[in-house]
């Protein structure tokens, strides 16, 4: 009896298309709910958490003082060789010590962010920030100098990230830069 | 002397023909943008968004993509039959839309005359209707057969059998719309489903849905989507018939299958959910929309239709071939034989 209940049921269920109409139904639903797209770069950046490791950046004291003391641990912890330390005296009150770093040199191109370099320094100088847009048209531009590294991060540690930002696209001749504005972000639904 | 009236009215057919024809060729630039947005919201993405606002000019940068890539035939391929085989599959498509009504009559400012908004209004519209849009085959099932590629031979071949199973369906659904308005005539089937919406023959229970639900299938079928595009498998058949196409000659396939999805939506609201008549008659409508109030119905359950067909494309999967000849053969046609019989007694009986 209860098999041919079963059966029956089926039938009916087909006939009203009823799984048909289950499946209109989820696609109606994905349909009417909002996009999970990014419209990056046009309108729109990832901010990412405070654990991302992207480009390195050098970190100064409040006052402006260089917290690399060029101990070359990051170097020498480095698994690719990829960062340079060449250290020198000064005692001009350029650094928090009376050693600060003649040359401070990673080649992007070999670096595989693996952050052991941040975990190794003693001063907390070397940050792997939030910057991840690299690509560039030629090698020259992979390696990167000290002062460059020592310019103030493009998105500041106050910031928790995990949100998305409205920016601005930019082109400028051969450079591409996607400018985001912190102050308008929304928040991500996975 | 010329005639006057004569020359108008030939005027007015030439370019009530023109208009049809030019909205004919328009029409894949607003559907395949269409498409695409509704593919992507189904699977939570934007889909085109970067050309124009939206993405609405992203058709048009398809269609200049088309124009200028390479043409190419190939080398062992059936050199007429490849070129011609586009333009097979394309005029058909075309030709249905002579006899289909989108509107009663319409004053023209100015001169005013009444012009009629159908460029034919045929005694057998329904039989010519079915019988050009069978003839679409062709285009396929050439284009197949001379482009000199397994894929394409075994996809032309596919959709032969497919087409020519579900005409049959097809044609019989629309038995029990013929039996309600005693005509063949496209404008008097309309004009029959007239005076509110329980007076369209989908309403006409208990047999109208079923009707209506052979038809889709059917002609779901006929225009060769999902959940019935075998043709153009991309599993089995890397595209089906198309394979060898490129450029102009691919976008005209593209060009007839979009004009032949806006038809069979077209034939679904003519037959069965009163084409131009509004669901309610309103008691009143105000003059400046009265012109366009017909049109309006008719294009509104248009859109709804072609939403459908896109809806239904993102939501199933693809039937295997001998499960798509098992729906055509064992299960559509006798449903319609059987309903065509309980339409029959019911017209007799009943009312």
């Amino acid at each position: 009896m209860s098999r041919t209940g079963e059966k029956i049921k089926n039938f009916i269920k087909k006939t009203v298309f009823v799984d048909f109409i289950k499946g209109l139904h989820v696609t109606l639903g994905y349909n009417l709910s909002k996009s999970i797209t990014i419209r990056y770069p046009d309108e729109e950046k990832w901010i990412p958490y405070r654990r991302f490791r992207g480009r390195h950046t050098l970190n100064r004291t409040p006052e402006g003082r260089e917290l690399c003391v060029a101990c070359e641990l990051c170097a020498k912890s480095c698994p690719t060789n990829c960062i340079t330390v060449i250290p020198m005296e000064d005692d001009t009150g350029r650094g928090i010590a009376d050693r600060v770093a003649k040359v401070w040199k990673v080649d992007l191109v070999r670096c595989l962010f693996c952050g052991y370099c941040e975990d190794a320094c003693p001063t907390r100088a070397l940050r792997l920030g939030r910057d991840y847009e690299l690509a560039c048209t030629d090698l020259a531009c992979t390696g990167m100098e000290m002062q460059e590294l020592l310019m103030p991060q493009s998105i500041p540690e106050t910031i928790s990230g995990g949100v998305v930002a409205k920016a601005r696209f930019i082109r400028d001749g051969e450079k591409l830069t996607v400018e985001a504005d912190l102050g308008k972000t929304r928040k991500m639904r996975w | 002397m010329l005639d006057v009236s004569l020359l108008l009215t030939v005027i007015i057919m030439v370019v009530k023909v023109g208009v049809v024809a030019m909205i004919l060729f328009g029409l894949p630039i607003p559907l395949t943008w269409l498409e695409r947005k509704v593919a992507g919201h189904i699977q939570a993405r934007l889909g085109p968004y970067r050309v124009g606002p939206h993405g609405v000019l992203q058709p048009i940068a398809d269609m200049i993509k088309l124009l200028f890539k390479e043409d190419i035939v190939p080398d062992k391929a059936d050199k007429f039959l490849f070129k011609i085989a586009p333009l097979l599959a394309m005029v058909p498509a075309f030709m249905v839309f002579v006899a289909i009504p989108i509107g009663d009559k319409w004053t023209v400012p100015y001169i005013n005359k009444d012009v009629t908004l159908y460029i034919s209004n045929m005694n057998v519209g329904v039989l010519y209707v079915l019988a050009i849009a069978g003839l679409g085959i062709y285009g396929v099932i050439f284009g197949g057969w001379a482009s000199n590629s397994k894929y394409a031979l075994l996809g032309g071949l596919r959709s032969a059998a497919q087409m020519i199973s579900y005409e049959v369906a097809l044609s019989f659904s629309v038995i029990g719309v013929v039996m309600m308005s005693n005509s063949l005539n496209l404008v008097e089937i309309v004009t029959s489903q007239g005076g509110g919406f329980w007076n369209w023959n989908f309403f006409y229970l208990p047999v109208g849905p079923v009707w209506f639900f052979i038809f889709m299938i059917a002609a779901s079928a006929e225009i060769n989507r999902i959940p019935f595009d075998l043709t153009e498998d991309e599993g089995t058949l890397s595209s089906g018939f198309h394979t060898e196409y490129s450029g102009m000659r691919f976008s005209l396939f593209m060009l007839s299958e979009y004009v032949a999805m806006v038809t069979v939506s077209v034939l679904a609201v003519v037959f069965f959910l009163g084409g131009w008549n509004p669901p309610v008659d309103l008691p009143f409508i105000p003059d400046i929309v009265l012109p366009f109030y017909g049109i309006g119905w008719f294009l509104a359950k248009v859109v709804v239709f072609i939403y459908l067909f896109m809806w239904i494309r993102f939501t199933l999967p693809r039937y295997r071939y001998d499960q798509l000849m098992t729906i055509g053969w064992k299960i559509l046609i006798p449903i319609c034989l059987g309903t065509i019989l309980v339409t029959g007694f019911m017209r007799i009986y009943l009312f």
